[in-house]
């Protein structure tokens, strides 16, 4: 034990250095939003100017993605609550044959390269003659989405004692019942925050979209094909701010919900 | 009169696995009824048939003469009191214990009225605020009896509901719990490895061995008269002498318990002799093994009586009433 607790200097220099290294990047797509200059992305910006927040409300050709990608998160949003909820109460309860090999094959897609699930979906549909819509994005969405809340799920199913169900049960509580007044109350920020970073996930996804999204394209895709024609670009960067935006705050109370849920959640026992 | 509970040979097997095989017992109203047994002998099981979390795989089980086979849990007149305690995290004190009610739909006031008064019967008057987590061991055991008393069951299961307290709390809850029961009158099914335990407060003990009931009693003729070998060393670690060893100190030729605290070390006048192997000190007294021929044999010496040393060669006696003849070895 060190009797000052003050780290040795190289590694406070060390970590400074990282995270600017990590969030420099972000903070200049921030300054650049503000840019007087709307072709090159020249350092330093010539001058400063909000117009370009009034320029992209008014630019139509923003709006459909954005409602898309809103659409998209929020329904595979819903699909991986479900699912994953699941998926993870069935593994909580039960022990049977192959249950390590099927917990493996759910959390699977997120350790895949997007670039195979989005291959092997865009495959899938067309071998299946499914047309690309906004229910093909979903899919693809869904597969890792599932997978954020079936981990959430899981560790929560995994603190609790087995036996609270069968208390209920065993005071007369119906199926519903447990599941209203005990099994939800318990589950209820671990799913909040899975849904929330399923949500965020999905809002910024690239990869597996362009796979699967045929003629539309989500806000991200909208962002790419935007940043190779040099016209407006600081729109581009006010999108980014209102992406960061949307993604960020979910990850943010989703990071809180699952802290302060380890305190209580398991407490009982 | 009808049985509180009633197994009619069930079985519960788990593939190749028999955790219950052929049981046959009678719990009679008002009883307090003790499984013994070690972990994995079926007495959880067993409760857990009763309480409905288990399907019999053969037979019948009833409960107050009604056949209970389709009645699920939840439909059942009967509560229990689960080993980890089984309390809502989310839910403080008293809306755990109000639980029952609050899903039978009673409203608010009356659930909690009710509720107080069996905080007030487990003396835990005033910890209605509190959550489950910042209750002891032993705090969170009486809530999860006041849980499962507010159904009025009329059968009580417990499953090893004192395991998780230290000693000197294990022994005050033991009295409190007999108490109870005979104060509210109610059936008690006791599910516990602890010998101890389960001769000081039951009426009737069923010991269970792999599955089956090796034997069904009152306390002292679990004690005193084991049926079985397994009976007579799991409860009290008994002596078993072989056949031969009983037909020549006169008793008929089978095997023979023969309690440790029944034998005296003497010099003159010894039924066997034999050399001093082991010493236990054990506070109320010190358990000597000797290894005579034929077998070890465990004698019990109360505290203050000579006790030898190590490796001495020692007489052995015993009343020809000591020793009783089991029905199989």
């Amino acid at each position: 034990m060190r009797s000052d607790n003050r780290p040795p200097l190289i590694l406070t220099v060390g970590a400074i250095a990282g995270l600017l290294f990590l969030h420099l990047p972000i903070l200049l797509i921030f300054l650049y939003a503000f840019t007087t200059d709307e072709r090159t992305y020249q350092f330093p910006p010539p001058g400063l100017t909000t117009q370009w927040f009034a320029v992209a409300w008014n630019r139509a050709d923003i709006w459909p993605p954005l409602y898309l990608s809103l659409k998209v998160a929020a329904l595979s949003t819903v699909m991986a609550l479900i699912l994953g909820t699941l998926c993870a109460a069935a593994m909580a309860r039960t022990r049977f044959f192959g249950r390590d090999q099927i917990s493996l094959l759910i959390i699977l897609p997120i350790a895949l390269p997007g670039i195979i699930t989005g291959m092997s979906l865009r495959s899938a549909f067309s071998i299946m003659d499914i047309p690309f819509s906004t229910w093909t994005i979903l899919m693809g969405h869904a597969t890792f989405c599932i997978v954020i809340v079936f981990n959430n799920a899981v560790a929560r199913f995994r603190r609790l004692s087995g036996s609270i169900v069968e208390a209920s049960m065993d005071l007369g509580a119906n199926g519903f019942q447990t599941f209203r007044h005990v099994i939800l109350p318990n589950l209820g920020s671990a799913l909040l925050a899975g849904g929330m970073l399923a949500f965020a996930l999905s809002f910024d996804e690239v990869i597996v979209t362009t796979f699967t999204a045929g003629q539309q394209s989500t806000l991200p895709i909208w962002m790419l094909n935007e940043l190779v024609r040099p016209r407006q670009r600081p729109v581009t960067n006010v999108v980014a701010i209102v992406v960061f935006v949307t993604t960020f705050v979910p990850i943010l109370i989703a990071y809180y919900l699952t802290r302060g849920g380890s305190e209580t959640a398991g407490g009982g026992k | 009169m009808t049985a509180a509970v009633e197994f009619l040979n069930v079985s519960r097997h788990f593939g190749s696995v028999r955790a219950v095989d052929g049981v046959d017992l009678s719990i009679a109203e008002g009883t307090f009824f003790a499984m013994l047994g070690p972990s994995g002998s079926g007495k959880t099981t067993c409760l857990r048939l009763i309480s409905g979390f288990e399907q019999p795989t053969g037979g019948m089980i009833r409960i107050f003469g009604q056949d209970c086979s389709d009645v699920p849990p939840n439909r059942r007149n009967v509560n229990t009191v689960f080993q980890d305690y089984a309390l809502f995290p989310h839910m403080n004190v008293r809306d755990n214990v109000a639980y029952g009610l609050m899903v039978k739909g009673v409203d608010k006031r009356t659930r909690h009225d009710r509720a107080e008064e069996l905080l007030a019967l487990v003396k835990l008057e005033g910890y209605g605020d509190r959550k489950p987590a910042a209750l002891s061991g032993g705090q969170r055991q009486r809530v999860a009896l006041a849980r499962a008393l507010i159904n009025e069951p009329r059968v009580l299961l417990l499953d090893e509901p004192l395991g998780a307290l230290d000693l000197k709390l294990r022994e005050a809850m033991q009295d409190e719990l007999k108490a109870l029961q005979q104060r509210l009158g109610i059936t008690f099914v006791f599910v516990t490895h602890d010998q101890g335990e389960a001769l000081s407060m039951a009426d009737q003990v069923a010991v269970f061995s792999e599955g089956r009931i090796a034997q069904i009693g009152t306390p002292s003729e679990i004690y005193e008269k084991p049926r079985t070998r397994f009976v007579a060393d799991f409860v009290g670690s008994s002596n078993v002498l072989s056949a031969e060893m009983a037909a020549s100190f006169g008793a008929p030729a089978r095997p023979v318990s023969l309690r440790p605290e029944s034998v005296r070390i003497v010099d003159e006048g010894a039924r066997i002799r034999g050399q001093v192997v082991a010493l236990r000190y054990l506070g109320a007294g010190t358990r000597v093994v000797v290894a005579a021929p034929g077998g070890e044999i465990s004698v019990f010496l109360p505290k203050g009586s000579p006790v030898p040393e190590q490796g001495r060669e020692v007489g052995l006696a015993w009343d020809d009433l000591a020793m009783h003849v089991m029905e199989q070895g």
